[in-house]
């Protein structure tokens, strides 16, 4: 009887609450905190330009490009219809059913109008799955011009860093920054992909002469005790120089003050002798709609992507926080040409190659190997054979992916 | 009946006396008791019992509801956990099934339909007892009465309903359902609402076995060992430190008692995420320590706190030392209090030094006290969460390692990485299903170590 | 003896000089993580007056408020999360005391088929990770659409729900209480009901603090559940949950000293409360301890 009672209870009790459930006319909204007021005014701007598509209620949450993709593969249908993210992870939510293919019209535009690496970092096996929103995911040098004199070596810049007891930064247990490395040496990885996000084939060449370049290079970058971990300015300390994207501009402006500076990566002098230009990845930040079960709402998600993604939009972002445009038109203007972090990584890319699909896994491994570093597991002192058989376990790792 | 009887047989036993007590009940009942066979309650209803008939006939309609309109279709689809495919109309999406919400619900229809049993054998005891009771020319309690009793003999049911029925669904559903999501293969491939998932067997623990290139053996026996040195020293450093500092500040002679507690009491009361958070900070390559000690010109470096893996192990033990011995001490100044001073006088006068008081006194009389307490810390710090993903997320990961696997990374920090991170909630729920194994074996094989369970008596 | 004694002075006064340092030692250690908290709370995150990030000094160039008004201006949801938290906080105490005082009566006082079979079921159950069940709780709370919007009402939920299951420390206190009281009601025709209300309940006073304590404590330090049941969902956000951001989320660089301004926020109260009711909380650890 007590029992019954209880489920009474916890019956009215689940009445009670089902307001809190999700409404069919919201569209949320998903973007990182800096930009969710700019946000904001440009669905004011679209409502205005589209009354057809006033009619929904729009929520602009502050979640980051981490979080979002997280978040939504945890629970597609709580997730939001239209969220930022960056690349890496656009083969998982293909994978998990949180990406809708970019209706064939934008599709169009969206090819015409972007940079060919953007287009390509949306796209996943022939299919375009999201609106390139930003092409400045790539990292460059920022620098303290009082304290490093020439930034065009790496061996200069730890010798400046080392003189004035300063640290230089550089995230080498990321699988985005270690690129820098393997690439500029020839070693590659790449994935290719089916439609569905599922990994087909794996090109790795890091197991080579070329990859025990790079990884003897990232060992005696660790051993200078300017050396640092780390790509973020915000929680820096002491910094003469890092490697760091765009987002960081106006926190490296502060903290540098008059002696900001940036600069294309530095060339550095491997093992075997051969002067190396550090490369790396080309990144994008990219804008996703959620696969919809109503027809209405998913033509105002598309409309919505299309418009947060467009020239103008690009151009009004750029201006608001300093994000780079991957639109071809928004990129030529004079605004965005005269910008001394975006000059700096415009140079960069011409040496990096615009960033492909990775699985998930890959971003954890490369930490593993970076890991194995920092801690000394892998160091000046281990000989040619444990560096390479450590290449060759993260080759085979990375190769297992793709099965 | 025999006096001892194993477990097992006396299960059957039971059972066989219920079933001839149930056929008994029919061929010796009355039209009203045999109706009720179908009908719950029909019987007490029938008898002027309406409380409790109307609590049966209402939870076997509310079963019956149940299974008509929500759990029968989820049961009828949980041997394959859904074959519907999702699908897409245009540039519409058209879900398919969902096996999240299949092997849920439709485990929850099966423990109800145990439970509905149950209920259904109630309903068939009351009968025989009411039919019993009257055939003796008594009366039947009135409504009245059976309610009264709720807060009376029966109070016991009224106080644990809502909780029995809180842990039910919010402990005892979950972890069946994790448990059987072991033996699927629900991972980031196979998510609802988009793909299906589906049983697999055991093929998730022999992957945990598998020591190849690819599999988790090796790694989840590293972690599995760090688990449980970890454990140990976080326990028993804590404990004799903590007992330590409690003996200092009750010594004779110490002023300020209260001050000195106040403030090693900090830690306790200041909300970790907080607190850990910025020791975690403090102790970076890049943070205040390091920074000091080179600006001083101790060291020329940074000393490696955390991305070093051995020192990182250590330093995580030592921060919970900081943590930890606060609460040890209170523990222990209150247990101090309680040994006798006679006890000491009498070693005194025998010439006994501090230190030998301390180990024929004061540490026996400690360890057969607090020794369950010992345990609890024991199985707690293996699942202790918080200290460690709040200081490293169980950093450093090592290329010997798989699977996100971190030097630092303790069996529930891992599992709660594979649920958050990879959304590998198979091997998440293998690990679960260990983590549980290696409590309940050191829960049981220390229980029985204890003195005070080996020896009733007693300190004396 | 004079002699043995005189020493026997200067060997106490030589042990006691030890104990002190000691002491004051660990006080320095103890309490320097929290003076450093303080100190970065007050370092301005304006670019003109200093710098928000991570620095490797203690004392700020200068003082100022400014964290602290960056936390009431309304710019962020602070004082909602806040808020939050103060709800959960303090509904879950109540609740959750209810639930753990009338759990321990039925087990300490009150003999019934299935008694023993509940406490070993329970035991067991306590020995399965608490996270393992997330995925599986975040869809249940969903169900009743107690996620995201609902994350306040459904953390309350959770928290409470299995909350039975915590009974060890009450229930040994009741244990401790003389049955005989107990019985000498029942012969005056007291029901069970009225002996928990009206006899146990003022014998209880300790341990009902205690227990609402702890409970009370906790919610401050959830990460991991509230993050989980909370996501994509700003305004439903406890403190723990949206501060961490601001450590560990690269969105928010320079954000350090706000969240060591929000961090002090928090820890104040909850701090000032500890000490108030420290007694109880002694009380009930030590009782726990003895009891297991």
């Amino acid at each position: 009887m007590k029992k019954l009672s209880t489920m009474l209870l916890a019956g009215a009790l689940a009445v009670s609450v089902m307001g809190f459930a999700a409404r069919a006319d919201e569209i949320k909204v998903w973007v990182a905190d800096n930009v969710t007021d700019f946000t904001n005014e440009q669905i004011e701007a679209f409502k205005e330009a589209n009354p057809d598509f006033a009619g929904y209620d729009y929520v602009v949450e502050p979640v980051g490009e981490g979080d979002a993709a997280g978040n939504m593969i945890t629970d597609v249908e709580a997730g939001a219809d239209i969220f930022g993210f960056a690349q890496d992870q656009i083969s998982r939510l293909v994978s998990a059913g949180a990406l809708i293919d970019v209706e064939p019209e934008n599709a169009e535009a969206v090819i015409a109008e972007n940079d060919p690496g953007a287009v390509a970092a949306a796209t996943v096996g022939d299919v375009l799955y999201a609106y390139p929103l930003t092409s400045d995911n790539g990292y460059f040098l920022y620098y303290d011009k009082s304290v490093v004199s020439d930034p065009s070596t790496l061996e200069g810049i730890l010798a400046d860093c080392e003189a004035a007891g300063k640290n230089f930064y550089m995230e080498i247990n990321s699988g985005w920054y270690q690129t820098a490395f393997f690439f500029a040496t020839g070693a590659q990885l790449t994935y290719e992909t089916d439609d569905d996000g599922n990994f087909t084939a794996c090109n790795a060449g890091y197991a080579t002469d070329a990859g025990l370049v790079a990884l003897k290079k990232m060992v005696e970058l660790k051993a200078s005790p300017a050396f640092q971990n780390g790509s973020a300015v915000g929680e820096a300390t002491n910094v003469a120089a890092i490697v760091d994207g765009t987002w960081d501009a106006s926190a490296a402006q502060d903290l540098f003050g008059e002696n900001y500076a940036c600069a294309k990566l530095p060339t550095f002098e491997g093992a075997d002798g051969k002067t190396y230009q550090m490369s790396g990845f080309g990144g994008f930040k990219l804008l996703g709609v959620k696969p919809q079960e109503d027809e209405d709402k998913l033509a105002a998600c598309d409309a919505l992507a299309a418009w947060l993604s467009g020239e103008e939009a690009q151009i009004a972002r750029f201006e608001a926080v300093e994000w780079g445009p991957s639109n071809l038109a928004a990129q030529a203007s004079d605004e965005v040409q005269a910008n001394e972090a975006l000059a700096a990584l415009a140079e960069q890319l011409q040496y990096t190659i615009p960033q492909g699909q990775y699985p998930g896994d890959y971003w954890s491994l490369a930490t593993s190997l970076g890991d194995s570093i920092i801690s000394k597991e892998l160091s000046v002192d281990s000989s040619d054979e444990d560096l390479m058989a450590a290449l060759e376990k993260f080759q085979a790792t990375c190769e297992s992916y793709a099965e | 009946m025999a006096k001892k009887m194993n477990p097992v047989a006396e299960g059957f036993y039971a059972l066989g006396k219920d079933i001839t007590d149930i056929g008994v009940t029919f061929a010796d009942g009355d039209w009203k008791t045999r109706v009720s066979y179908l009908i719950f309650g029909f019987g007490p209803l029938m008898r002027g019992q309406i409380v409790k008939g109307l609590g049966f006939l209402l939870c076997e309609a509310a079963f019956i509801a149940y299974l008509l309109f929500f759990g029968g279709n989820y049961l009828s689809k949980f041997n394959t956990l859904g074959t519907v495919e999702t699908a897409k109309k245009g540039r519409v999406t058209v879900y398919g099934d969902n096996s999240f919400l299949i092997l849920l619900f439709g485990l929850l229809t099966i423990i109800l339909i145990a439970l509905i049993i149950l209920v259904w054998r109630m309903n068939i005891r009351e009968n025989r007892k009411e039919e019993l009771l009257l055939r003796r020319g008594m009366t039947l309690p009135s409504n009245r009465k059976v309610l009264a009793s709720l807060l009376d003999t029966n109070f016991d049911k009224t106080l644990l309903a809502l909780p029995v029925l809180g842990i039910f669904v919010f402990t005892v559903l979950p972890i069946l359902f994790m448990i059987c999501v072991a033996f699927t293969n629900y991972d980031k491939n196979h998510q609802s609402p988009t793909n299906l998932f589906t049983w697999v067997g055991l093929e998730n623990f022999s992957k945990l076995f598998a020591f190849g290139k690819t599999g988790f053996g090796s790694t989840f026996l590293t972690v599995l060992g760090w688990t449980l040195i970890w454990a140990f020293f976080a326990t028993f450093l804590n404990y004799f430190l903590g007992m330590g500092v409690a003996i200092l500040i009750n010594k004779k002679g110490i002023k300020f008692k209260k001050l000195w507690r106040t403030i090693l009491v900090l830690t306790i009361a200041v909300p970790q995420f907080v607190s850990l958070l910025y020791v975690y900070k403090m102790f970076a390559n890049d943070g205040l320590v390091n920074g000091y000690l080179i600006k001083w010109g101790w060291i020329t470096s940074p000393i490696p706190f955390w991305t070093n893996p051995m020192l990182a192990r250590i330093t995580i033990i030592v921060v919970n030392v900081w943590i930890g011995i606060p609460y040890m001490m209170l523990i222990a100044t209150g247990l101090l209090m309680n040994i006798p001073e006679e006890l000491y006088e009498s070693a005194r006068i025998d010439g006994a030094t501090p230190f030998q008081m301390f180990r024929s006194i004061t540490l026996p009389y400690m360890l057969f006290v607090t020794g369950p307490f010992l345990l609890t810390q024991f199985t707690g710090n293996l699942n202790n969460f918080n200290v460690i993903y709040l200081l490293t997320k169980g950093q450093p990961q090592s290329m010997r390692l798989t699977d996100n696997a971190g030097q630092t990374d303790l069996l529930v920090t891992w599992l709660y990485k594979m649920t958050v991170t990879d959304t590998n909630y198979k091997m998440a729920a293998v690990i679960g299903i260990m983590v549980f194994l290696v409590t309940a074996v050191v829960s049981l094989v220390v229980y029985n170590m204890l003195p005070s369970v080996k020896d009733e008596g007693g300190f004396q | 003896m004079k002699k043995d004694s005189g020493s026997m002075k200067r060997n106490r006064l030589i042990g006691n000089t030890i104990t002190y340092i000691v002491l004051i030692l660990m006080s320095i250690i103890w309490l320097f993580p929290f003076f450093g908290l303080i100190m970065q709370s007050f370092r301005s995150y304006n670019p003109a007056v200093e710098y928000g990030g991570m620095v490797d000094y203690i004392i700020p160039k200068h003082f100022s408020l400014d964290n602290y008004r960056f936390l009431f201006s309304g710019e962020t949801n602070y004082l909602r999360w806040y808020a939050n938290t103060l709800i959960i906080a303090v509904c879950v105490s109540v609740l959750q005391t209810i639930i753990i005082l009338c759990v321990s009566y039925a087990l300490s006082r009150m003999r019934f088929k299935g008694r023993t079979f509940l406490m070993r079921f329970w035991l067991v159950l306590g020995m399965f990770p608490g996270f393992l069940t997330l995925i599986c709780l975040y869809f249940l709370l969903k169900q009743f659409g107690l996620t995201q919007a609902g994350a306040v009402p459904g953390l309350i939920l959770v928290s409470v729900a299995s909350s039975g299951m915590g009974y060890y420390v009450c229930k040994g206190y009741f244990d401790t209480l003389p049955i005989a009281l107990d019985e000498a009601a029942r012969i005056d025709g007291a029901s069970r009901s009225k002996i928990f209300l009206i006899l146990t309940m003022p014998l209880s006073k300790p341990i009902i603090i205690y227990t609402a304590l702890v409970a009370f404590m906790a919610p401050w330090c959830d990460f991991v559940m509230a993050s989980y049941i909370a996501f994509g969902n700003d305004k439903s956000y406890n403190v723990a949950v949206a501060l961490q951001r601001w450590v560990w989320t690269n969105d928010y660089q320079g954000y350090f000293t706000r969240f060591c301004a929000g961090g002090i926020l928090v820890a104040v109260p909850v701090t000032i409360l500890f000490m108030f009711l420290q007694k109880y909380y002694v009380e009930g650890v030590t009782g726990g301890a003895v009891k297991g």
